[in-house]
């Protein structure tokens, strides 16, 4: 039997807590998107004007959209957890008769509906500023829903495996930025020499943003079967492994 | 009488270090029980292990008959317990975060804003309710962290070291709150290092040391097992040469400036008291003062591992 009362508390609690802080959490990704179209989008747009046919400051916007889908999930569990165990919060919770599969899901919710959120903001923009055109309006809301749930359970992963917050910057800093960035947001890789475009090819993350790239612009350097296959396959591992390790007390329990 | 907490075996290890070495704890229903030892004795860790903190390696503890492993819903649902350290959040309100623990004991918000309120009235933490955690003041950390414990309404209440780091006046309410509790058919579970605590609270006490339960029973009897108290008696003037009158007595004698001391071993000094006064008295002896000295559950505890438990 569920919890349904503990588990819709934890999760509005999950909710609550970045909307109480939306001028760290909602509003800096907007505008840091916004100076991307603008400044990158005016100055690169000159020399490269347009990829696959698509004008360059709209060929970046679905990377530009999913950086902000992942770093906010990511970080919202990584820090949600992390604090929770650095402030002995976490205990608050043990002891309660919830599962430690309805609070890893109430995380794992916490953290899916903040990048949704900022996904959506970003792209919202991205129709108004530039007058992006959006293709497949509903494959786009599923693939900014399940990239942020992947994303909000890497960094529930990430915050379990944490003990400070210097472990989560190495994550972010060493790994999932370079990631990200050499993932296409800029670029099509059809235009990397062909050792980096293989290369390219083992970066999950070149999924994700080749999908949205496909549903918004209807344009992709690779098959959007595969994109998709490689974005449900990184959610179900993610999903997997960080509730296992919450329900294990894996760093969690003394 | 029905078991409220029943712990069998208990063992438990931090990477090389043995916390737990077969604790065996049997907790009556509205029994008002104190464990009671040192720092590092494995209060804590038996505490966390019976709520869920702590994971169990060894052993077993049912609550009402029910396994805390298996039947964790049940269990848990219990329990309340008022953890020896104060957490902290960034975010919520003392009321806010009240309400939020109530719902992850499955109480619906309309049902747990009365109780909570409530709460915050009895333990004089209302009108801060609106503050965030690290402004209170460390008192007030504690109300409210006994108010945590209380949200669900538990049968079983955990108290690790409830009144560590409080005033006096504080210290005094808490034990009266938790008398009242008491009264009112709650088993407390206390733990705590503080002789006088565990004396006048608890009617039931294990003494923990290492891991291990060294002894256990009613706080009177365990002071009766140790024996001994004394009755210091100060004289102005005694003719030291004539004390034949006190041969039926155990005593030693010692001489502080113009100052006589008698000091009397007796195994009850209440009782003892009358006689000895009658007998100096009778023999000329001018008292100055008199001084009784009951054994305590410290003697005890010094009596059974040969340290004192603050050392």
């Amino acid at each position: 039997m569920i919890n349904w009362i503990g588990f819709s508390t934890l999760t509005y609690r999950e909710i609550s807590r970045f909307f109480s802080v939306w001028r760290q959490t909602i509003v800096p990704g907007l505008i840091t998107s916004g100076l991307y179209m603008i400044i990158f989008g005016l100055t690169l747009q000159k020399r490269i004007s347009e990829i696959d046919g698509v004008s360059y400051t709209i060929y970046i916007l679905p990377g530009l959209i999913m950086m902000n889908v992942i770093t906010n999930a990511l970080n919202n569990t990584a820090s949600s957890m992390l604090q929770m165990k650095l402030l002995q919060q976490m205990q608050d919770m043990l002891i309660t008769p919830l599962s430690n599969f309805e609070m890893a899901l109430a995380f794992i919710i916490g953290g899916t509906l903040r990048g949704f959120i900022n996904g959506i903001l970003v792209l919202l923009l991205g129709m108004f500023l530039v007058q992006m055109p959006v293709e497949k309006p509903l494959l786009v809301l599923f693939l900014l829903f399940i990239v942020s749930w992947a994303f909000s359970s890497a960094g529930l992963l990430v915050g379990i495996l944490s003990e400070t917050w210097d472990n989560i910057a190495t994550i972010l800093n060493f790994f999932v930025t370079p990631l990200i960035f050499l993932g296409g947001v800029f670029y099509s890789i059809d235009m990397l020499p062909p050792f980096w475009r293989q290369i390219s090819l083992v970066n999950p993350i070149y999924y994700v943003i080749n999908g949205l790239r496909y549903s918004i612009l209807n344009i992709g350097d690779t098959s959007f079967s595969i994109s998709i296959i490689m974005t449900i396959f990184m959610t179900i591992v993610f999903t997997s492994i960080s509730i296992w390790l919450f329900k294990i007390g894996f760093r969690i329990k003394n | 009488m029905e078991l409220a907490v029943d712990i069998k075996d208990l063992k438990k290890s931090y990477k090389n270090t043995l916390a737990l070495n077969g604790i065996d704890l049997k907790i009556k229903k509205g029994q008002f029980y104190g464990l009671l030892g040192p720092n590092g004795a494995g209060k804590t860790t038996t505490i966390g292990i019976i709520t869920g903190l702590v994971k169990l390696e060894e052993g077993s503890v049912s609550i009402f008959g029910k396994d805390i492993i298996k039947d964790f819903r049940y269990t848990r649902s219990k329990i309340g317990v008022s953890p020896q350290d104060f957490n902290s959040d960034w975010f919520f309100s003392i009321e806010k975060l009240l309400l939020f623990q109530a719902g992850y004991y499955g109480i619906p918000s309309s049902n747990a804003k009365p109780i909570v309120e409530k709460i915050m009235k009895k333990l004089g933490i209302y009108e801060k309710r609106k503050n965030k955690i690290r402004s209170l003041s460390g008192g007030m950390k504690r109300r409210f962290q006994i108010a945590k414990a209380l949200v669900n309404d538990p049968d079983i209440l955990i108290m690790d070291e409830p009144t560590a780091g409080v005033d006096v006046e504080l210290r005094h309410m808490l034990w009266d709150y938790l008398k009242e509790m008491h009264k009112n058919g709650k088993t407390i579970l206390l733990t705590t290092h503080y002789i006088e605590e565990a004396e006048k609270l608890c009617d039931y006490v294990s003494i923990i040391n290492e891991g291990r339960i060294v002894s256990e029973g009613k706080p009177e009897e365990l002071i009766q097992s140790v024996g001994k108290g004394s009755i210091d008696v100060e004289l102005n003037k005694m003719n030291k040469s004539k004390l034949d009158f006190l041969e039926p007595f155990k005593y030693t004698l010692s001489t502080k400036k113009d100052m006589d001391k008698i000091i009397f071993s007796v195994n009850n000094p209440e009782k003892s008291l009358p006689k000895i006064i009658d007998i100096l008295t009778k023999n000329n002896c001018e008292l100055n003062n008199v001084r009784i000295l009951k054994p305590n559950l410290e003697d005890v505890f010094v009596s059974l591992t040969g340290r004192k438990i603050n050392d």
